[in-house]
């Protein structure tokens, strides 16, 4: 048994077919292309997969891929402005807050969700957005002082 | 495997009548995805979420009504649970990471029934009661005797959860809700106590003690001995001790990769005597003596 949904991503509108077990990072890398979407755990425990659904962060590897229709996704591609990096891109860089990266494009999507909702995060509500999100390069400190330079250049 | 998104209660009903244990239902998926994709696929699933009005958040009769659709996320941001059902907004804002919060509901949380389900102890505690629905009626029951072990409630496969009533606690109450876990709230709880008292009117005693237990026994239980020692009584370090004891006594905990049995015991009697000594001191003002 196949469905078809019809969902946007980063502002494009897709309709594509997928099978009804299928969650929904498999559809978004295997189906849509979008392999900015990391599959790691695959069990909702480490954030590699976050994406913004209808404007909250969500595991999408524990989010299933019919559900996501009719829905609004943001993934770790539809974060810059054309070649202009999002501040919390940018602000990676700069900071050298990235190590393997593989971690990196869910942290970023969190963290832009963060901002989104919050301009000046105090260190507890930083803490609590990247709760779901894990290095294990373990380059936290980094992370944080990302956070604190794209805020302030938001601001 | 077969697929359905039911539309209204009724509809879903008729699916669970008609494919009995073959049918799963899903509403955030959070738990059920991972079986999909590590155990065996179900024959059906039955996926809830687009059923309307079924995630409201509302004052209802003297308390609160709580659709099972409500993500723990929506739970923690309600006005109306975190000012009057604090014990169920401490166990939502101790619930896994923001994305698994802004998925997973409460009334997953609650079917899955698991012994160590984050909102368990507290809506047991709260003497909550569910609303349980088969296709010949509804009917609502007490959460304690909704759960009937690890992975199995009332429901059976034919039912569904379509409400839950949490009634106003008594005004003046102090309740807390303390979990032990190795990573904090991304971590399934080793052990979780719930402890909700009032003061008598000098404050010399508390009154209506309650302590509820989850990740212990086969399900989330009450410490009912516990409730009766405390219960009327000025708490001293005395009787602190023994209510620890007593706690401990009333669970049956399992030793598993996460914890032996032995340590849980002794997690439930620290916790135990936590939770009342921040109530003893939350109601009357004074320190344990």
């Amino acid at each position: 048994m196949s469905l078809e949904i019809t969902l946007t991503v980063n502002g494009k509108t897709h309709t594509a077919a997928l099978e009804p077990s299928t969650a929904l990072v498999d559809f978004l890398r295997d189906t849509l292309g979008y392999k900015g979407v990391k599959l790691c755990c695959n069990t909702g425990e480490c954030g590699a997969c976050t994406i913004i659904m209808d404007g909250k962060p969500v595991n999408s590897c524990v989010v299933l891929g019919a559900d996501a229709a009719g829905a609004d996704l943001v993934t770790v591609e539809g974060i810059a402005d054309g070649d202009a990096l999002h501040p919390v891109q940018q602000a990676f860089i700069d900071t050298g807050a990235v190590q393997c990266g593989y971690c990196t494009p869910g942290f970023i999507v969190s963290l832009k969700a963060l901002l989104d909702r919050t301009k000046n995060p105090t260190a507890e509500e930083v803490e609590e957005a990247i709760s779901g999100n894990i290095c294990r390069c373990t380059g936290y400190t980094k992370i944080y002082e990302a956070v604190d330079l794209a805020a302030k250049q938001m601001s | 495997m077969d697929y359905f998104e039911p539309k209204t209660v009724s509809e879903a009903l008729s699916l669970l009548d008609q494919h009995g244990e073959q049918a799963e239902v899903i509403a955030g998926g959070t738990d059920v995805m991972v079986d999909i994709k590590y155990k065996d696929e179900p024959g059906c699933l039955v996926n809830i979420k687009r059923i309307p009005d079924l995630n409201a958040i509302r004052e209802s009769n003297g308390g609160v009504h709580i659709g099972p659709l409500a993500t723990i996320h929506e739970l923690e941001e309600s006005d109306i649970v975190r000012e009057r059902l604090p014990l169920l907004w401490q166990a939502a804002h101790q619930f896994a990471s923001l994305q698994i919060r802004n998925t997973a509901t409460i009334g997953g949380n609650i079917c899955r029934a698991s012994p160590s389900g984050e909102t368990l102890a507290p809506l047991l505690v709260l003497e909550a009661e569910a609303e349980v629905t088969f296709s010949d009626g509804a009917r609502t029951e007490p959460f304690g005797a909704f759960f009937k072990g690890p992975g199995q409630t009332s429901l059976g496969s034919r039912g569904l959860l379509t409400g839950i009533s949490v009634p106003f606690p008594a005004a003046g109450n102090h309740a807390v809700y303390l979990k032990h876990a190795v990573r904090g709230p991304m971590d399934i709880a080793m052990v979780g106590v719930a402890v909700m008292a009032t003061a008598n009117a000098d404050k010399s005693a508390l009154d209506d003690v309650r302590v509820g237990l989850g990740a212990v026994a086969p399900t989330p239980i009450r410490a009912p001995k516990t409730e009766a020692l405390v219960s009327g009584k000025a708490l001293d370090a005395a009787l602190l001790k023994e209510a620890g004891a007593c706690s401990a006594s009333e669970s049956s905990p399992i030793t598993d990769q996460r914890s032996s049995g032995e340590y849980r015991g002794w997690i439930v009697d620290a916790l135990t005597r936590r939770g009342l000594a921040q109530c003893w001191q939350a109601l009357t003002g004074k320190e344990v003596a």
